[in-house]
């Protein structure tokens, strides 16, 4: 084998490596997921955050565990005219950064009007440097929507739910998060501990 | 003879097990505000502070409750159809009892607010969130139907649409027809996203 010959090989199997790594956050992941229709990927930084629009079909394919590759998923549903969502946001963007590369997956769903979608949801999130995938619920069944992701759940805002990699609900809360025992709910089921 | 008291030992314990997990179906069932629980009465004071009960306030054929905010403007987008529901309803012997349960807000707030947005219908204060509590009532607004009899019948959504025009179901008057008509409520319990009761 000529030296050409190997570093050709070795090129090859160094991109075929870096190929195959889950890209989660970047823009070329959001881009395939919006042309494949997969719901998670979405977000990119701040200067280019899209907020996706969900159906109750996309909000049910988003929680479910299919394709989660064994990772836990944290849902915070938030509106901006919620005063105490606004209040926890800066709280839940510090989990994110936390937890991003320690094997948790976190998005955020808006119940806004659908028509502030590129308006008021966006420039929030901006404003929070919010680097989660965001989507916005847009749906007439908002209460099948509630009573799917939990039955037990009214609707009151702000809600944070932490699945596990099998899509149980593991962590829940009504209200403005109590940052330490998200935490600690997380710590428990993330493969990193 | 070992291997017949493990058996014995293995069923007796496993039907231990099965009898104390209906007990907790059983605890579920009479959680806070479930349907077909009978709501005791209450004393609350008005915005005027002074004291009001469930029997001095409650409608011959119903009564509803509805847990409402000063700034959450989920409630607020409901003030008109609120007022609405209870002149509506009011000659037909259902009375609208409006409860603000938010410690962030004051009685004299929430007389003010009821003023400047006509509502007539009184208003308690609930400190503490005693009733809130008492109801599992988590969200502005949210509504409870009780029959003549107190029991709830109804809890949830009073509608489908925070825009007025955009209401296709009304499930809270659904439910006080069926009240009325002697009839059971076909949907008892409607979620719908709004405000978090701010508790104290």
């Amino acid at each position: 084998m000529t030296r050409l010959t190997r570093t050709a090989l070795l090129g090859a199997l160094a991109l075929a490596l870096f190929s195959s790594l889950p890209a989660r956050t970047n823009e070329a992941s959001a881009l395939s997921a919006q042309q494949s229709g997969e719901p998670r990927k979405a977000t990119a930084s701040p200067s280019t955050l899209v907020v996706r629009e969900l159906d109750l079909a996309g909000l049910k394919k988003l929680l479910s565990s299919e394709g989660r590759e064994g990772r836990p998923l944290l849902v915070n549903f938030w509106a901006t005219w919620c005063e105490p969502c606004r209040a926890e946001f800066p709280d839940l963007v510090k989990i994110d950064n936390e937890y991003r590369n320690r094997g948790l997956d976190f998005v955020t769903v808006s119940i806004d009007e659908a028509s502030e979608i590129n308006t008021t949801v966006p420039g929030f999130l901006k404003e929070m440097r919010a680097l989660m995938p965001a989507y916005l619920l847009n749906t007439p069944e908002q209460d099948a929507a509630i009573q799917f992701v939990d039955p037990r759940w009214t609707g009151s805002l702000p809600a944070t739910f932490l699945f596990d990699a099998q899509g149980k609900i593991v962590f829940k809360h009504v209200g403005r998060i109590k940052p330490d025992e998200l935490r600690s709910a997380i710590k428990a089921v993330v493969s990193d501990k | 003879m070992m291997k017949r008291y493990l058996f014995t030992f293995a069923l007796v314990f496993s039907l231990c097990c099965a009898a104390l997990s209906n007990i907790d179906v059983k605890a579920s069932d009479s959680e806070p505000g479930a349907i077909g629980s009978v709501v005791a009465d209450f004393k609350l004071p008005d915005l005027d502070g002074k004291e009001q009960s469930l029997s001095s306030l409650k409608g011959k054929n119903a009564t509803v409750l509805i847990f409402i905010g000063v700034q959450c403007p989920v409630s607020n987008a409901y003030n008109e159809r609120m007022e609405k529901l209870a002149q509506d309803y009011r000659a037909r012997g259902i009375n609208v009892i409006g409860v603000n349960a938010n410690s962030t807000e004051s009685a004299s707030e929430a007389k003010a607010h009821a003023s400047s947005h006509n509502l007539t219908f009184p208003i308690l204060k609930d400190n503490g969130n005693k009733l809130a509590d008492r109801l599992g009532a988590e969200r502005t607004p949210e509504a409870y139907v009780l029959d003549a009899s107190n029991k709830i019948v109804y809890r949830g959504r009073i509608d489908n649409a925070r825009n007025a025009s955009s209401v296709s179901a009304s499930e809270l008057r659904d439910a006080l027809e069926a009240v009325l008509a002697g009839k059971p409520v076909a949907k008892t319990s409607v979620p719908a996203f709004g405000c978090s009761i701010k508790r104290g």
